[in-house]
């Protein structure tokens, strides 16, 4: 606002140097008091501007780092199965991208807005004092602008949530698409595939462009004001001079006609900087649009991030008590409809059963991570009464597609109990059977992995996955699956393993392997929605090659 | 820098928009520096007009209203051109990105998949900075502020040489000092927000994990980290975008304040007129319009630089096996042949050593053996993913070698033991096996793996859409799908990696059982450690990289 002052003034002094110049004949040195004057005039401003424009950037980016951290955790809170039913592109294209659109609201937008608002009116009320009928003009033509402009916005800004919508659909299928870059190119699907990526970018363009047409329109309304604006002072106060229209009583003089000249454009520029980034308030509020339908389409149950548990949990054995459960598996179908079970401490069963017949599922229901109906109790506690953190010390669970992140072997291993020393995680790493394969490798277990375990088969990343659970102290271990990448050999010594640890605490696995089994007390199976308990299976040797 | 440069050739396929961008554009700026010139100068002449003389007024207000109408045009014009422009080049990068991309496969660890789609979509999308801000502003600041030297020549000699200077500084010197100074930056900025990605993407992926071992709140921690790392970054940006453009006014008024003094010495010399002098320094003020936008497009040039180097960085990556340069044709049929293959990733520890076998064509092979036995670099062999350090894999007598990557990999078709179910219809999961496969076929297929009765239950149907990497399916359901894929293609010999993972063992014998009659005249190779049926025609048992001998025959 400041600056705003000092440009009247600027305009002032330079209008005033070149009256006494040109029209009264002074001579440059008398006139250097006054060309010193408009040069600190202008250091001010400068500086003032500075100032200002670092405000606005500090504000930005802490909003932003603010709202991506929230976002960012906010998805960390919601339940397991609604990530999963996302496109883990799109969410993280939300977070990055989306929150990255809004640097414009902020840094430009809002100041633009805040001068907009007021500096027009002042510059006019300025022009008002020298001459009425400029501030008149000015007065009539600067408010009229933001009328056309919030016409010509209303399309921009819903051309500019479609954009929004695509920029994210195109993110989301790169991320699905990279993942699966060796089957596309086994199959020949370089071209197809490029060619989809051109498409889809195409389709990108098409929209945006649509945005641009109507955004670049409404600032081509403003320009045509704004120029309309200075061209008409220019005309009047040439016409003043030569008499050829005189609504005055007064003269006016050079100064006060190149006062107004120079302020013309000003009075239009807060406008036209508002115009120029008034898309950048489009496509924030496109980008808010966007951030609300990927996260709140389908409001997840929230609960509090995890944090290091204090209370102390009970240990040994855990009880674990089924009641009447009822389970949808993703789609919506149901899966089981009334599956009761009671396991006594210590207790080792397997659920056997045809894929996609709810085994997972009935596991994620049992580790608290998805809603059911009917009761589920362990230690005679609903889950509901479960806090969080003591749940997670009671019960472990192995998913069927664990994920290893970024890091050594021993950094994926200690996720289990992120204070564990190197002995411990060895140990386990040796129960789990990694040791197996890492000591094989160069660096052992400090192995670093690619993401999502690249280098390693399917086998060896179940394996680290079951390590991370024998770091810790579970009552109550889920196990999904463990064995389902492993040959026989291999899948008989893990299992001793599994034996050795879960002694003393209560064990129930889902699995396809009889060899799995045999090992349990006792077999369920689920059939009709139920739990049924099931024969034994006799082993038998399953890999007719090792023996 | 000069990682720009190398995307000239892109460019070049868009040299008509570009010109015309770079033409509206200064047209745009002449015809402002043009209307305030001619409105100072008018206005002082008239002042100056002693009363009732003939002065002609129509000129001068014709080419005020003329020059205002041009500049608006222009401008419009002008901006749609080159965000157009910009665009359409965004997807030949893409494309081009893409297109680089396979002959790299498999990416193993060398590029995160985080870091890639932040590479995809950020970077290239940086990119377009240089083409839309640098380069054409660039030249339309440049041609500007040379016609604008020319004229204070030619009517005030005693500012030219200031205003050259100044102006030159304020739109070369600061952009380009600004790209120097905030390269590290910029490059840091690009670096935090993959990272951020990466944490973002870990704890997507990774969800049900994190709440398993209560890591929740770490995971959190660790996004928070590196958006605070971003926000630092980019706030050190800003910066130092503000000082360049800050400097940037204190030189256009330096230039105005230097006009204004040549101006005043030359006045009173008699050298030159005042409303001529007024309509200069109006013209000089007018023309500084240009440097404003280069300052705010310096910074982003930054970040694309870097952007550019992090893209040529995988452009330039040597693909793991090169193609020939002249391939031999494959002769037709089915028979693979392992001679004398030795392969290691560490050459010291091969995992296959002295590795021998023939396929017969319509043969159904199954191979065995514990984990870690080099069963998977089999399957990689054979579709020449990798190269094998001694000995050769043949196709029909042809050495994979000196054949082209597309013809054997339609002859060749492999089921990965992770191979993924897109996030897209089931339809056209099952088409990449097949482009051109009907309905029918796709039926007959799903029906073959048992699925058609899950599929025929899905709402859509054959247009259900199922989530990124199948997640919408259960683990056995989106294995079958991926079988079924496979099962579509044309190719000669099939290789399965695992192909029953995650199945109960009903549906893992009945759909191993009925692999042979599946793949009937066609090469079928199983990698398994199930049980294998008897419809196999032969087990061969892979032992510390060597074949165990063939157990059954």
């Amino acid at each position: 606002m400041l600056a705003g002052a000092l440009l009247v003034a600027q305009a002032m002094v330079l209008a005033g140097l070149l009256h006494r110049a040109i029209v009264e004949g002074a001579g440059l040195t008398t006139l250097l008091p006054q060309v010193a004057l408009l040069a600190s005039i202008l250091i001010i401003r400068i500086a003032l501007g500075l100032l200002g424009e670092v405000a606005a950037v500090r504000f930005g980016e802490a909003i932003k780092a603010r709202l991506r951290t929230g976002l960012a955790a906010d998805l960390l809170r919601r339940a397991p199965t609604w990530t999963a039913s996302k496109s883990s592109g799109a969410l993280s294209s939300t977070v990055l991208e989306q929150v990255e659109a809004l640097d414009g609201y902020f840094t430009r937008y809002l100041p633009a807005m805040l001068q907009a608002a007021i500096l027009p009116i002042a510059f006019a009320v300025v022009a008002f004092s020298v001459d009425w009928i400029v501030g008149l003009l000015f007065l009539i033509s600067a408010p009229l602008i933001p009328v056309f402009m919030a016409l010509a916005g209303w399309g921009a800004e819903a051309a500019s949530r479609s954009q929004a919508a695509a920029l994210n659909r195109l993110s989301g299928r790169f991320a699905d698409r990279l993942r699966g870059l060796v089957t596309l190119k086994l199959f020949g699907q370089d071209a197809t595939e490029t060619a989809r990526v051109r498409l889809a970018s195409e389709e990108l363009r098409v929209r945006t462009m649509r945005v641009m047409r109507i955004a670049f329109l409404s600032s081509a309304v403003l320009e045509f004001f704004a120029a309309l604006g200075v061209a008409g002072v220019a005309l009047y106060v040439g016409l003043t001079f030569l008499d050829l229209v005189n609504v005055h009583s007064t003269e006016l003089t050079l100064a006060a006609g190149m006062f107004l000249l120079l302020m013309a454009p000003e009075v239009y520029q807060p406008l036209r900087l508002l115009a120029a980034h008034y898309h950048d308030r489009a496509s924030a509020r496109a980008a808010v649009a966007e951030i609300e339908r990927e996260l709140d389409a389908l409001p997840g149950e929230a609960a509090p991030l995890a944090a290091v548990a204090t209370a102390a949990a009970s240990t040994g054995a855990a009880t674990l008590e089924l009641r009447a459960i009822a389970l949808a598996d993703p789609t919506g179908r149901p899966v089981i409809t009334a599956a009761d079970l009671m396991l006594e401490p210590g207790a080792r069963v397997a659920i056997l059963g045809a894929s996609g017949i709810g085994k997972s599922t009935l596991l994620e229901a049992i580790a608290g991570l998805r809603a059911f109906g009917g009761d589920i109790r362990i230690d005679g506690k609903t889950l509901a009464d479960f806090a969080e953190p003591l749940l997670r010390q009671r019960v472990a669970m192995l998913g069927q597609r664990p994920r290893l992140f970024a890091g050594s072997i021993a950094d994926n291993i200690r996720l289990g109990r992120r204070d564990a020393d190197h002995a411990a995680v060895r140990q386990a790493a040796q129960l789990a059977r990694v040791t197996d394969f890492a000591d094989a490798l160069p660096e052992g277990l400090a192995t670093l992995l690619g993401e999502d375990g690249l280098g390693l088969s399917g086998g060896e990343i179940q394996r680290i996955a079951l390590a991370r659970i024998y770091l810790r102290d579970p009552g109550l271990v889920l196990l999904d699956e463990p064995t389902a990448h492993l040959d026989a050999a291999t899948e008989a010594l893990v299992l001793d393993g599994l034996a050795e640890f879960a002694a003393g605490r209560t064990l129930v696995v889902a699995t396809h392997s009889q060899a799995v089994a045999a090992r349990m007390q006792k077999v369920f199976r689920i059939a009709g929605g139920k739990l049924l308990a099931a024969p034994k299976p006799v082993i038998t040797d399953r890999s007719v090659g090792a023996a | 820098m000069r990682a720009i440069l190398a995307f000239a050739p892109l460019l070049g396929r868009l040299k008509g928009p570009i010109l015309l961008t770079v033409l509206l554009s200064l047209v745009t700026l002449l015809a402002g520096i043009g209307l305030l010139g001619l409105s100072g100068w008018f206005l002082t002449a008239a002042a100056l007009s002693t009363l009732g003389s003939a002065f002609n007024i129509f000129a001068p207000s014709a080419g005020v209203r003329g020059l205002s109408f041009i500049r608006i045009l222009s401008r419009y014009g002008e901006k749609l051109s080159g965000h157009d422009m910009t665009l359409r080049l965004l997807s030949d990068l893409r494309a081009w990105l893409f297109a680089k991309l396979f002959p790299l496969v498999p990416l193993a660890r060398r590029f995160g998949r985080g870091d890639l789609v932040s590479r995809l979509l950020a970077d290239v999308e940086a990119l377009d900075t240089v083409f839309l801000v640098a380069l054409g502003p660039i030249s339309t600041a440049v041609l500007a502020g040379a016609a604008m030297t020319v004229v204070l020549v030619l009517a005030l000699p005693g500012a030219a040489l200031v205003y050259a200077l100044l102006f030159f500084a304020a739109v070369l010197l600061v952009p380009g000092g600004l790209v120097l100074a905030s390269r590290a930056v910029g490059s840091e900025v690009v670096a935090a927000g993959a990272a951020l990605r990466q944490a973002v993407l870990d704890g997507i992926d990774g969800h049900q994990d994190l709440v398993l071992f209560g890591a929740t709140g770490e995971a959190a921690t660790s996004a928070a980290t590196a958006s605070e790392q971003l926000a630092r970054a980019r706030r050190r940006l800003g910066l130092r975008a503000a000082l360049a453009s800050a400097l940037v006014q204190l030189l256009a008024g330096g230039a105005l304040l230097g006009t204004l003094v040549a101006g005043f010495a030359a006045l009173e010399a008699g050298a030159i007129e005042g409303p001529l002098l007024a309509g200069l320094l109006l013209a000089v003020l007018a023309s500084f319009e240009a440097s404003a936008m280069l300052v705010r497009s310096a910074t982003r040039l930054a970040g694309a630089a870097a952007a550019a180097d992090r893209l040529q960085a995988i452009a330039n990556s040597a693909p793991i096996v090169a193609e020939p340069a002249a391939p031999l044709p494959i002769p037709p049929g089915g028979d693979m042949r392992f001679e004398a293959v030795r392969f290691g990733y560490d050459p010291e520890h091969p995992v296959l050593d002295g590795l021998g076998f023939a396929v017969r064509t319509g043969e159904c092979v199954a191979i065995t053996g514990p984990s870690g036995a080099g069963k998977s670099t089999i399957a990689q062999l054979l579709l020449r993913l990798v190269d094998p350090d001694a000995g050769t894999v043949r196709l029909n007598g042809s050495d994979l070698r000196d054949v082209a990557d597309a013809e054997l990999h339609q002859r060749v078709a492999l089921m990965t033991q992770d191979a993924p179910v897109f996030l897209d219809t089931i339809r056209a999961n099952l088409r990449i096996g097949r482009d051109d496969a009907d309905d029918a076929a796709l039926w007959r297929v799903l029906e073959a793996v048992q699925l058609a009765e899950f599929v025929r239950g899905l709402p859509g149907q054959l247009d259900a859409v199922v989530g990124e990497a199948g997640r919408t399916l259960s683990a056995g359901q989106a294995r079958r799908i991926c079988l079924a894929r496979t099962l579509l293609s044309r190719a000669d010999v099939i290789v399965f990696d695992e192909p029953t993972s995650g199945l109960d063992v009903e549906t893992e014998a009945t759909f191993l059982a009925e692999l042979p009659e599946l793949t009937r005249g066609r090469t079928a190779i199983v990698i398994t450690h199930a049980v294998v049926p008897e419809t196999f025609d032969r087990v061969l048992e892979l032992r510390a990289g060597r074949l165990a001998g063939p157990t059954r025959v």
